[in-house]
């Protein structure tokens, strides 16, 4: 059902929406027009500025001299009020803007204080309720870029202070009254990646009553957490607790489920985000497919007749490679949606599955990718991870030797359902190992170079369980786990610390320098350090489990890029403030959710989810977007027509149209991000940048250079 | 010796008071180390990674986490006069290997450089000197590896200073230029007399 849905209502959509959006363009010039008309003439009124310093306790008082930048501020020109105070953010130091304002009749506000991205929104508030426009405010960075980067230069840090008021009240005399404009939200959300973070998303904006789009690259739901045998530290088997929830996005309503699909385009802004989804051709009809082909109760049920017969066979990924699958697949019994797969890179359509599904006619060998339109109004990224190529540190042998896994082929080879039935053997003989290694840090905390830099974060508590997992299994096995740092720092994690070495697991604090392979026995020989004794360990294991770091998924910087979220220096997606939003992204509308953000447990997993798809549902619900208004302006009487602008704009944002007998550019303001790039290139200097106009820029700079003569 | 009463001396070395104190740290030791070492041990976060790769630590009381913990800390005296410093055979296996990408083998040498300056090495390396001084070779060439190497159908000496020895000159200005022979020299006479 749902995935015929999927086809018939984006273009249903599409007919409905599009006047809507042509209204909203139409409107454009219309709402425009106060200003438009003529924006230069609006800065003509005389300019009253005030000017606040703040000191931020002593992060700015600390090194800059705030009576002498106080002093410095009354005289510049246009400059009408100058204060102080503690703490401009706080409510007396707003209050003094608001009674300034009246008191003094000022008609632009300065406030010189940390950066704008932290409090530009606290002052406009306050501008606006001392009776201005909220855009006569602009704001002097003096504590990032100035006292903070010049903690010990008191002299310089005051001088540089005092040039950035000066450059903010040369801007600040001539701002215009500025209208933020509104635009409708599309009531319905994407959530891209359907792993436990995904899916945890994806319901909870299904339960807020969004429509939601969950598009998965794999074959099924389930992410990296369906590969897991148990779950730290409560010991859940981690398929029972995850299962029932895959199932409850399967049968979601709201949620529309695209698996084997992934993000192909994205178009658009917060509110309105077109995305193009393809479909990748799976060469299995769903039911509902089937029937909206003619197929009276055909299509996949996932009976395993065509697996039967299926000559080709391929190592299955799920199982980290050590299980066989054939060309047409699932992943393991529990997948969903329960459709088949064909692997066309393997497939050698000998037609062999086609007949043996009968009249079921599920399987079409044929079948080519498909792309699918959405409009959604916000969209959350899931992308999740893959686990670092730990052989690139080769002094450990994973890839050489036969009996080092990663951790992740530990989970298969522990978990009841993974190819050994969850008896744990080593990979060279089959043989139950009576001693085994756990090597934390594997790649992680690593600056050479080769490896990640940063903690991985959950291999201490999962190699933890493992420990556990063997000695529960084995009888007489020895875990040994070596260890820089055990960080056990989640609710019940250091109580679970605790029960494992109660349980008889050995810790080595060091790390280890090189594994080496006895070539007779298929054993390993590991030299470590015991620093707490201050001496070599040489140690000959039978098996070892690197627990290797993790690092962001394959596809997650293509993905990122469509969407237009930066990443951090260390890959992971950055957020918009680390510790304030960080499931926002600087992108509007575009949120994170999980491991992508960075290395994250399950708990904290689905707490990010939570509270990504909390955020994502908050524009939808209110209904409407405000947009900063950076719009770009045509001058109408400078503007040649050359249309220059039209192909230069990154957004689509800017058109020539007919108006009084000659060509002029008109800009769709929701589109229009403010880039400037039209601004700066216009032959004629006929394109207004609203709150950043070439005068204000012009006035900024020669505030800069010519100390304040203009 | 009267406190111990005629126990062993190494009682007494036994009970003495092993305490870190502040004033052992020497904060421009640990940055002399820097400078000379070009690393940067004061980022060692002790995961003993160096010691595991060391082939001397298995057979003998070199540690050389202890000595990069020493430059960390600043522990000038301690680390100086420990003779476990001269017994690293500068393989940088540890610093092929260190995840906090120091170089371990620098700092033991930039040691022993500071070392040298207060007169503490022991004498076997000042003879290498000599010999340097004199043959070029720190190892020289021999009568069984002069017979070998004809046996294996080669010159008896090898294309070095063994064969030119014109050259040597050239390698004993520079060790005249840095008074390495002239205080090698002197120390050795302070110690064999």
């Amino acid at each position: 059902m749902a995935e015929k849905r999927t086809k018939k209502e984006p273009a249903a959509k599409k007919e409905t929406k599009k006047p809507a959006a042509a209204k909203s363009t139409a409107k454009a010039p219309a709402h425009a027009a106060a200003p438009a008309v003529s924006p230069e003439k609006s800065l003509a009124k005389e300019a009253r500025v005030g000017v606040y310093i703040c000191h931020c306790g002593t992060n700015i008082a600390g090194s800059i001299d705030i009576p002498a930048v106080q002093e410095y501020a009354k005289t510049l020109k246009n400059v009408a009020h100058v204060d102080n105070y503690q703490y401009m953010c706080s409510t007396p130091g707003q209050k003094k803007i608001e009674t300034d304002i009246k008191e003094h009749k000022l008609t632009g506000i300065v406030v010189a204080a940390c950066s704008p991205r932290l409090h530009e929104p606290t002052f406009r508030m306050a501008t606006k309720m001392g009776g201005l426009n909220p855009f006569r405010f602009e704001m002097a960075n003096i504590r990032e870029q100035g006292s903070w980067v010049h903690m010990h230069d008191r002299e310089g840090a005051t001088a540089k202070a005092q040039d950035a008021i000066r450059i903010a009240v040369a801007k600040a005399s001539l701002l215009q009254d500025l209208i933020p404009k509104s635009v409708p939200v599309e009531k319905a959300a994407m959530v891209v990646g359907a792993g436990i973070a995904g899916m945890q998303a994806a319901l909870d904006l299904a339960n807020a009553g969004i429509k939601t789009y969950l598009i998965e690259k794999n074959p099924t739901i389930g992410g990296r957490m369906s590969q897991l045998d148990k779950t730290f530290p409560t010991l859940d088997c981690s398929q029972c607790i995850l299962t029932p929830k895959m199932v409850d996005v399967g049968r979601a309503a709201n949620i529309e489920l695209m698996t084997y699909a992934e993000v192909d385009a994205v178009e658009g802004y917060i509110g309105n985000f077109d995305v193009t989804i393809r479909r990748k051709a799976r060469g299995v009809l769903t039911p509902a497919e089937a029937e909206a082909k003619g197929i009276v109760g055909g299509g996949c049920n996932g009976c395993g007749d065509c697996d039967v017969v299926c000559p080709v066979i391929k190592p299955n990924p799920f199982e980290m490679g050590m299980k066989p699958r054939k060309a047409i697949y699932i992943y393991h019994p529990q997948v969903v949606p329960l459709i088949y797969t064909v692997d066309f890179d393997s497939c050698v359509k000998c037609g062999l599955c086609v007949d043996a599904c009968g009249d079921k006619k599920a399987i079409d060998l044929e079948m080519k990718d498909e792309l699918v339109k959405v409009k959604v109004g916000t969209a959350v990224l899931a992308l999740g991870y893959d686990m670092f190529p730990i052989e690139k540190k080769e002094e450990w042998g994973y890839n050489k030797y036969e009996n080092v896994v990663n951790s992740l082929e530990f989970e298969r080879l522990i978990c009841a359902s993974g190819p050994t039935g969850g008896h744990l053997v080593r990979p060279s003989d089959g043989v139950t190992p009576k001693k085994v290694a756990f090597l934390l840090c594997a790649g992680s905390r690593d600056n050479t170079g080769v490896g990640m830099p940063y903690c991985s974060r959950f291999c201490c508590m999962y190699s933890l369980k493992h420990a556990h997992q063997i000695i529960e299994k084995i009888p007489g096995v020895q875990p040994y786990i070596f260890y820089m740092d055990i960080r056990s720092f989640g609710k019940m994690y250091e109580e679970f610390y605790y029960r494992i070495q109660d349980e008889g697991a050995k810790f080595m604090r060091g790390r280890v320098a090189n594994i080496l392979e006895n070539p007779d026995t298929k054993n390993l020989v590991i030299n470590a350090e015991d620093t707490l004794l201050n001496r070599p360990i040489s140690l000959e294991v039978d098996m070892v489990v690197l627990a290797a770091a993790v690092q962001p998924s394959e596809d997650t910087d293509r993905t990122r890029k469509l969407f237009g979220v930066s990443k951090s220096m260390d890959g992971w997606l950055l957020e918009a403030h680390p510790k304030l939003n960080p499931c926002g992204t600087t992108t509007a509308g575009v949120f994170l959710a999980g491991v992508c953000q960075g290395p994250k447990d399950i708990p904290d997993t689905v707490a990010s989810a939570e509270g990504a798809a909390s955020a994502a549902s908050i524009p939808i619900h209110i209904g409407e977007v405000e947009l900063e208004p950076y719009f770009a302006q045509c001058i109408e009487e400078k503007c040649a027509g050359c249309g220059m602008c039209v192909n230069l704009c990154p957004y689509s944002a800017l058109a020539l149209v007919e108006k009084d007998g000659r060509k002029v550019m008109q800009v769709t303001e929701a589109k229009c991000k403010g880039c400037g790039t039209c601004g700066g290139f216009c032959p004629g200097g006929a394109i207004w940048m609203q709150h950043f106009a070439t005068p204000q820029v012009v006035a900024q700079i020669d505030a800069f250079l010519l100390g304040g003569e203009q | 010796m009267a406190r111990t009463k005629g126990y062993p001396e190494a009682l007494e070395k036994k009970l003495a008071d092993t305490r870190l104190y502040e004033d052992e740290r020497h904060p421009e030791f640990t940055k002399t180390v820097e400078k000379i070492s070009m690393t940067i041990p004061h980022m060692c976060f002790q995961c003993g990674t160096c010691t595991a790769s060391c082939p001397s630590a298995p057979r003998s009381s070199y540690r050389i986490r202890k000595f990069v913990r020493r430059s960390l800390l600043g522990l000038e005296d301690e680390a100086l006069t420990d003779p476990d410093l001269w017994l690293c055979t500068t393989c940088y296996s540890c610093t092929d290997r260190c995840p906090r990408d120091i170089a371990p083998t620098d700092v033991i040498m930039a040691m022993r450089n500071l070392a040298f300056k207060r007169d503490i090495i022991p004498v076997n390396f000042l003879k290498t000197v000599q010999a340097i001084y004199t043959t070029g070779h720190g190892v020289p060439n021999n009568d069984v590896n002069r017979a070998a190497r004809k046996k294996l159908g080669m010159h008896p000496d090898p294309p070095t200073t063994h064969r030119h020895p014109q050259y040597i000159k050239g390698i004993q200005y520079i060790l005249d230029y840095f008074e390495l022979k002239k205080n090698a020299d002197r120390i050795v006479k302070e110690r064999e007399g």
